[in-house]
């Protein structure tokens, strides 16, 4: 979901005010946009422009700001238009594109006819030019491949159009091919990236150091998955992973800001692997204690193969109960939908969480930390696609 | 008290169509289940949904409602929408 180009209103948006109703004084550049624009510099992303102006207005716009924009659309039609205009001369994909827009309306109607693209007002572009979407790639395979991931995303994405059929059909045509596997240390510096590059899919929020994750691998009171996709489209590597930790009492709801610094900072409960009490046997609770998803993943069926496969491991392990602990956040919202498609279930008004009679005025009402689980005994398992492959599946 | 005007499930209806990209399911009844097979909402088509109900009714599901149980089916949905915006 990384933006590659900024798609932009003029009036009231890039500019202070508006074009046509300022005379021989066009108006200057917003002053917190041009702030946006410095702090994107260097980050590779291009711009464009969407307006309902003339081209000059455009002209202008690219002198008084200093940039050089990709593409302007300048005209009266809908803007919707103007961005699909945009996306296609450039190569992008939709999901590459943001539009920032003052105007509700125009905010509404783009976000309805791309619903790809990310939909921003001037007010929310501000925040999000701190978002990973809007941040440079790092340096794993997988960071490197990211140009050529796009690409294939794209074909990926014309062909889900087209097709008529569920989601499910669609990624068995696909050939996607989701691999689980037991985590060794190679995978640390990958792993350590997922944790700081994921926030749609990130239950702790929190950075996990690569030396931590090398202990955590080799701790047999753990268990670190690896989760890879890929399809016909391309090789995805590795998009997620998960921490398990076995025990009787490992969550005692504590904040994460409680976990010891010397073990990464990330890991709740983050006691050495030789402290903790697990051992096998009936009536434990698995608890996961990080579950991470990269958001390229997103809508592949990966994080729900996960879920459900830790909850099959857990069953045939003899737990009572799967737990995720979650810091619940406003960009979490995809982890939660995948967990209660999952099945899981959020302990209410324990654990820090609100109840929910909280009000949600400004901002989300939940607490700092939600305990996820869903009971594995006695109920029905979740079934494992097959075009999964995991440890102990046929 | 049982908020569920058909206005609001039938423009459910097409937020659901449309989020999905499945124009079947503008035939969605009122009960039948989002997540779990049928309508196999999940993450990315979940977001779509939840960002055009903020956007068309002013509701943030996912800021008010932990497990997202209002997601049940459109029928839970529209009425915690009317909850809200009576």
């Amino acid at each position: 979901m990384m933006v590659k180009c900024v798609i932009w209103d003029l009036d009231h948006t890039l500019l202070s005010g508006v074009y046509l109703e300022s005379g021989a004084q066009p108006p200057l550049p917003d002053p917190a946009m041009l702030g946006v624009l410095e702090r994107l510099r260097g980050r590779g992303i291009i711009h464009a422009i969407a307006t309902r102006n003339p081209p000059e207005a455009a002209r202008y716009a690219a002198r008084v700001t200093g940039l050089e924009f990709a593409a302007a659309e300048c005209g009266w039609g809908r803007k919707s238009d103007a961005v699909r205009r945009i996306i296609t001369d450039l190569g992008l994909a939709p999901d590459a594109v943001a539009f920032v827009d003052d105007d509700l309306y125009e905010r509404a109607e783009v976000s309805l006819a791309v619903p790809e693209a990310l939909v921003l007002s001037p007010e929310d572009m501000a925040e999000a030019v701190g978002w990973p979407e809007f941040s440079p790639a790092t340096v794993t395979p997988e960071a490197r491949r990211r140009g050529e991931m796009y690409a294939e995303r794209r074909r990926r994405q014309e062909e889900a159009r087209a097709f008529a059929g569920s989601r499910d059909e669609f990624l068995r045509y696909c050939g996607t091919a989701v691999t689980i596997a037991p985590a060794v240390a190679a995978d640390a510096p990958r792993l350590h990236e997922l944790s700081v590059r994921t926030h749609q899919f990130n239950t702790t929020g929190e950075a996990v150091a690569e030396a931590a994750l090398r202990a955590l691998i080799a701790s047999p009171a753990h268990q670190v998955t690896t989760v890879r996709l890929s399809d016909r489209f391309g090789d995805d590597g590795l998009v997620g992973g998960s921490i398990v930790e076995f025990g009787g009492e490992v969550w005692g709801g504590r904040p994460p800001e409680a976990s010891t610094a010397e073990f990464g900072g990330g890991v709740w409960g983050g006691r050495p692997p030789e402290a903790s009490t697990a051992e096998p046997g009936p009536g434990r609770v698995w608890a996961v204690t990080l579950l991470m998803m990269s958001c390229r993943a997103m809508g592949r069926g990966v994080i729900e193969a996960l879920l459900a496969w830790l909850a099959r491991s857990a069953a045939r392990d003899g737990a009572a109960e799967l737990a995720v602990p979650c810091l619940v956040t406003p960009r979490n919202v995809p982890l939660r939908l995948a967990m209660a498609a999952s099945g899981f279930r959020a302990a209410a008004g324990s654990d820090g969480l609100p109840s929910p009679d909280t009000p949600a005025e400004g901002g989300p009402p939940c607490g700092p930390a939600a305990r996820f689980s869903r009971t594995i005994s006695g109920g029905s398992l979740p079934e494992l696609p097959d075009w999964v492959t995991a440890p102990g599946e046929p | 008290m049982n908020g569920r005007p058909a206005p609001v499930i039938d423009e459910l209806r097409q937020v659901l169509a449309q989020a999905t990209g499945r124009e079947e399911l503008l035939g969605t009844s009122d009960q039948t289940p989002l997540f779990g097979a049928g309508v196999g909402l999940d993450s990315l088509t979940g977001v779509l949904l939840l960002r055009e109900v903020h956007r068309r009714f002013g509701v943030d599901v996912a800021a008010e409602d932990l497990n997202l149980d209002a997601l049940a089916t459109l029928g839970t949905l529209a009425a915690f929408i009317a909850e809200r915006t009576a």
